[in-house]
């Protein structure tokens, strides 16, 4: 069911970043792209999330060889490198509505903040979901083994990360490459 | 008596073929209603056929549980398919043939701009702008740019082919060879707002030297005032806010947000179609658009009779 | 070969979800049920109800229609009831009602006791029903929407719609929305997961797996409906620039978004009910369905063809000849695997023991009347007849040809074929045949005019039109047409509210069919099955109702 859910959550970001290339085809969104974005410091928060889908990975491998404490371990891990990724992206958000690029602003801000946004609502989500399973780790849920939550949850993580790989190529480094 | 029926109802209709590029729409549009027509009566014979044939009877034995035949899937499969195929490059041909590239170097004999709901349209090479009723020469390839000013509208005369989008923000195109003259009828078609119904479409098609003539008469400037009651109506229609919106050629008004004014009182129709010019008409309107055009973003001004009197007269006018 | 044994359907370790309610309850039993067959009759009332809204709607036009510079009806309301119109049979008549039969069969044909996810299935009933009344909502808020139902950029912006209706219809149809994407979810899982030992894939019935098919492309073609909503809203409450020009928008990126779902989706409107006439033709013509591989694998074949043709409705937008040539391609080639599924269903019927009950009359029907909606639609595919006729009455025709002759009639179908199933009672055959003539003469009258007067020069969407020749007389013939509709939506409602209580008693199988469904009750117990019969081909109710003459041991005869 997760994978149906993905699935069709992959076709909604595909409609966004359609839009995005869209857009992105006037020089002036080229301009606005290329001058107010900054690809090292978002880069280095991409470089984190995607490092939490390693993380996650070993909770999974740890859950399901039944080793609970290394399972709590990694997820916190991986819930601590969601969280500052969205500090990053709010640092950047800021920074962005300071020079005056906001949803209003342009069709650069409107295709650039709803992309991006949606994919924070997202990291959001999968951040909620972490902290609850964390919970029920903490309160022995996983002690006796055998659970499809752990992976489960894992392919909304990993989703979540693949989505802002194709986000990142399309916001931060296509316009490097032109 | 019906024959002279047919001929009317055919008037408006894309059976009313006027230009080359509705011929070869309508050829293809021909073959396609005769294939058509025989698949149709291949579905319906067979269906009324087998219903006959096979209705159940009282007592009947079961019927052979036949569930599949190799040979007849292919033929439902490829008959159909060579029939699409074969109207593929039918279409083909027709799109090149009506719609060819745009040469890029070639100013566009007129252009059409769709507004929220009349029709601007201007003659770049004569540097005229009228209104509304579109003059057009005969026997010229002519390239019609189409654009839109608010909303997409559309551009769609039967009788001289295609239709086309006006969509704000880009710019389209038509190629029409016209080969009568007449007046040929359309509409707006693509829904744009509530008058969207009264965004009717009324090309005149004329002789080359008819036309150069009525491009010289657009040119030249309305004539002044003659009497005392049109000039009051000129200095309302400046001070009246009117100018504002409406041109009119060698005065001050020069605004842009409604049709251009000038020779007006030599159209037919006024509005987009809905009504015949004339005093009365012109006298209703400016009395109360949204009455007669609800919708019309054209406001209703609090006038005295004798201020619309006055309008109408120096609208009537303009010849 | 020995007669099979019983599947037994083992008791659950855990109260079925339906079966902790007690009938006794009355509405809050209602409210409450997570019982598919109970959330697949309410999915059934809410199309009943809103077929009578949109009707009503539409009859009102039609009055306004029915004579040249009428003033009926002012354009403002005239064009809110034709959005409203179209927005509610799409997304609250034909969907609901899809979904009903399929939340209330897909168990039953595949022998489960109910959905995989019962509580999620309630959820998207829900959701359906309050995205309806949210979209109703607007014509208490200020004005329903007025942008017709695909809503074109940037008329659909503030500054041209400045009444709230487009929001409304923005969050109606993101509720529903989200409730049709979570009801595919359901329908895949269920078929995948629960159908009862020794059916696979190819002993499904073909209704069940036209809901397979369409979940999938629900769940590929929603999407971007939902984004492109989202965007529109981001437009009108944030001052977002995606679709305003004036600003740097794009008017035609509103078109592919929407288009992209608006194809897809009135192919998630037919297929099932493809499904629906692909049990009804090898029930009343007493044989199986002729060509089972080639029907099953054309949907395939139209739900994957359905994203490549969306810029058909796009063809006089300007986007170049090599563009619309290759979706005029695609466009063409989705007539042929629909026309495989057409004659296989007179293959199936050709040699057979033919029964005219109401709903093979309807399925009858359907195949004429489809046809003709069909080969409008490849009319268009042809790209010069569309650049005349797009945006006309031609279109209004087609639409409803489809959508009537197609979508509706099949649910019709399915409502006399399952009704008895449903309620325990039969639905009157000869009050079944008045309905029938009515509607079929009505709705002929309505809609084959209409491509005249759209051959004629007739833009679809207008609120009155001049007195041109010939243009008063068949739109006046139109509306007399949707009036006989109109009455005969009514002899329907009416036997479908009397029989509940009147009709004759069913029994479990009036129509000797072939399918799981049947071998239950009528109507099924909470729990629909103990026991299920054993399933080895496509019909094992027939198998096991005539041993001696099965359809595996033919077929197993067959292919040595
Ligand atoms: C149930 C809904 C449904 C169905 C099934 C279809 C089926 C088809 N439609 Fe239609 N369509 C709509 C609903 C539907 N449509 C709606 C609602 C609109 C208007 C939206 C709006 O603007 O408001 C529309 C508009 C529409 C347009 C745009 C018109 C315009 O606005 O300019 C086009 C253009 O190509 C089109 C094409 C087709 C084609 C090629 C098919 C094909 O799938 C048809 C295939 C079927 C057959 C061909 C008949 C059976 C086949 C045979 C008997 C075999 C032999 C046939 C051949 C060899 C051709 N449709
Ligand atoms: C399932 C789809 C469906 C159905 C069933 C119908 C049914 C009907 N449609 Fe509809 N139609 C559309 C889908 C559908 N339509 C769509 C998508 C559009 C495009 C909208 C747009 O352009 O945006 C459209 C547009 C459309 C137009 C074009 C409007 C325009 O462009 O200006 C017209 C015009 O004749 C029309 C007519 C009819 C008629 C007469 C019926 C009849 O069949 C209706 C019959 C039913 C009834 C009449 C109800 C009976 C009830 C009563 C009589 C009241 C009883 C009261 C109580 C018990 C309380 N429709
Ligand atoms: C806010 C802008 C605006 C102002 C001010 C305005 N008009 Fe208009 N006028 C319009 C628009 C827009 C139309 C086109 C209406 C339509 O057909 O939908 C129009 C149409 C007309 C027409 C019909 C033109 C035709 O070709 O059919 C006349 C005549 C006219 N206006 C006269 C006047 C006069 C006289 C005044 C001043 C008293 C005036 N207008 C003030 C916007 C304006
Ligand atoms: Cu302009 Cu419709
Ligand atoms: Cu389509």
């Amino acid at each position: 069911m997760m994978k149906l859910v993905v699935g069709t959550e992959a076709m909604f970001f595909l409609s966004l970043i359609v839009a995005f290339i869209y857009f992105s085809l006037s020089p002036a969104f080229r301009n606005l792209q290329q001058s107010t974005l900054d690809i090292k410091t978002t880069g280095m928060f991409s470089v984190l999330l995607f490092s939490s889908s390693f993380t996650f990975w070993r909770a999974d491998a740890n859950c399901r060889k039944g080793r609970i404490n290394r399972l709590k371990f990694w997820l916190l891990f991986t819930i601590i490198l969601g969280i500052i990724f969205l500090v990053g992206q709010a640092k950047e958000y800021m920074k962005l509505l300071d020079e005056h690029v906001n949803l209003a602003s342009s069709t650069f801000g409107t295709s650039f903040f709803t992309l991006t946004g949606f994919h924070g609502l997202h990291v959001v989500v999968g951040l909620i979901i972490l902290t609850i399973v964390t919970c029920l780790a903490f309160l022995g849920d996983f002690d006796a083994g055998g659970s499809s939550v752990i992976s489960t949850v894992g392919i909304y993580w990993h989703f979540v990360d693949i989505v802002w790989v194709f986000v990142f190529f399309v916001v931060y480094v296509v316009p490097h490459l032109m | 008596m019906v024959l002279a029926g047919l001929w009317d109802i055919k008037q408006s209709s894309i059976f009313n073929v006027a230009s080359p590029q509705a011929d070869k729409i309508g050829a293809v549009g021909n073959g396609f209603l005769v294939a058509a027509t025989g698949m149709f009566l291949l579905v319906a014979v067979l269906t009324v056929y087998i219903c006959r044939r096979y209705r159940a009877r009282a007592g009947g034995p079961e019927p052979a549980q036949t569930s599949g035949n190799r040979k007849l899937e292919i033929m439902m499969v490829g008959v159909p398919l060579l029939m699409v195929t074969f109207f593929f490059f039918w279409s083909l041909k027709t799109m090149s043939a009506v719609l060819p590239p745009r040469p890029a170097n070639r100013t566009p004999d007129v252009i059409i701009t769709g507004h929220q709901y009349w029709w601007q349209a201007d003659y770049p090479a004569n540097r005229i702008s009228t209104a509304n009723e579109i003059h057009l020469p005969v026997g010229r390839k002519l390239l019609v740019a189409l654009r839109a000013a608010d909303v997409i509208h559309d551009w769609w005369v039967p009788a001289l082919g295609a239709k086309m989008d006006m969509i704000p923000g880009t710019e389209n195109y038509l190629w029409i060879t016209i080969t009568r003259p007449g007046t040929y009828l359309g509409g707006c078609s693509e829904f744009c707002g509530q008058e969207h119904a009264w965004m009717r479409i009324r090309v005149i098609a004329q002789e080359p030297k008819d036309y150069e003539q009525w491009l010289v008469s657009q040119a030249a400037i309305d004539k002044l005032p003659a009497d005392s009651l049109t000039t009051k109506g000129a200095g309302l229609f400046m001070h009246a806010s009117c100018s504002s919106c409406h041109s009119i050629r060698g005065t001050a008004a020069v605004g842009t947000d409604g049709p251009d004014l000038s020779h007006f009182a030599g159209r037919r129709t006024m509005l987009t179609g809905i009504q015949k010019v004339s005093k009365q008409n012109i006298y209703l309107w400016l009395l109360d658009p949204q009455k007669v055009k609800p919708g019309a973003h054209m406001p209703k001004f609090i006038f005295g009779r004798d201020s619309l009197l006055a309008l109408t007269a120096y609208l009537s006018s303009l010849k | 070969m020995s007669r099979l044994e019983h599947i037994r359907i083992p008791e659950p370790e855990k109260p079925l979800p339906g079966l902790t309610i007690s009938s006794d309850q009355g509405l809050i039993q209602w409210l409450s049920s997570v019982d598919h067959k109970q959330i697949g009759i309410m999915y059934l009332w809410l199309s009943v109800l809103f077929i009578l809204v949109g009707g009503i709607e539409i009859l009102l036009v039609r009055i306004q229609l029915a004579v040249p510079n009428n003033h009926f009806l002012n354009p403002e309301v005239f064009n809110q009831l034709f959005t409203m119109h179209g927005t509610t049979m799409i997304f609250f008549v034909l969907a609901p009602a899809i979904f009903g039969f399929a939340t209330y069969f897909v168990p039953l044909m595949i022998g489960a006791n109910d959905m995989a996810f019962p509580r999620m299935n309630a959820f998207s009933f829900w959701c359906t029903l309050f995205g309806g009344l949210l979209l109703y909502f607007s014509y208490l808020a200020g004005g329903a929407p007025d942008a017709g139902w695909f809503n074109y950029a940037p008329l659909n912006q503030f500054s041209y719609s400045s009444s709230p209706g487009i929001d409304y219809y923005c969050s109606g149809l993101l509720l529903a929305g989200i409730g049709t994407v979570s009801a595919s979810v359901n329908f895949i899982v269920t078929i995948f997961r629960l159908r009862v030992d020794g059916m696979g894939l190819k002993q499904m019935p073909v209704f069940v797996w036209m809901i397979l098919i369409n979940s999938f492309l629900i769940l590929a073609a929603f999407p971007s409906l939902n984004a492109a909503l989202v965007m529109l809203l981001l437009d009108r409450e944030l001052h977002a620039h995606f679709f305003n020009p004036g600003n740097g928008g794009s008017a035609l990126l509103w078109q592919h978004l929407f288009w992209l779902f608006g194809h897809p989706e009135v192919y998630i409107l037919i297929l099932p009910v493809f499904g629906i006439f692909s049990e009804v033709f090898p029930v009343f013509s007493r044989k199986p369905i002729f060509g089972y591989g080639f029907v099953v694998a054309s949907g395939v074949a139209i739900a994957l063809l359905a994203f490549g043709v969306w810029v058909h409705h796009m063809f006089a937008t300007g986007l170049g000849n090599t563009v619309n040539n290759f979706f005029a391609a695609s466009s063409l080639l989705i007539g042929v695997p629909t026309g495989v599924k057409i004659f296989n269903w007179l293959a199936t019927m050709y040699g057979g023991s033919i029964r005219f009950s109401v709903a093979m009359l309807f399925a009858i029907a359907f195949l004429v009347e489809f046809t003709i909606g069909g080969l409008t639609g490849i009319s268009f595919a042809i790209v010069p007849i569309d650049w005349q006729l797009t945006d006309t009455y031609y279109v209004v025709a087609h639409l409803h040809y489809v959508f009537i002759g197609g979508s509706l009639f099949g649910l019709i179908s399915g409502i006399f074929y399952w009704y008895p199933k449903i309620s325990g009672r039969m639905l009157s055959e000869k009050m079944g045949r008045w309905f029938f003539w009515l509607f079929v003469i009505g709705f002929n009258l309505t809609f084959l005019v209409q491509h005249a007067l759209g051959a004629m020069g007739m833009p679809r969407r207008v609120y009155t039109y001049p007195d041109l020749p010939g243009w008063g007389i068949l739109n006046m013939i139109s509306s007399l047409g949707g009036g006989l509709m109109g009455i005969a939506v009514c002899l329907l409602v009416y036997m479908l509210f009397t029989s509940r209580k009147t009709g004759q008693i069913a029994g479990s199988d009036p129509w000797d069919a072939n399918t799981l469904e049947w071998t239950t009750t009528s109507p099924p117990p909470l729990k629909n099955f103990n026991l299920v019969i054993p399933v080895r081909s496509t019909r094992p109710f027939r198998d096991w109702k005539r041993p001696d003459d099965t359809d595996w041991a033919r077929e197993g005869v067959n292919n040595e």
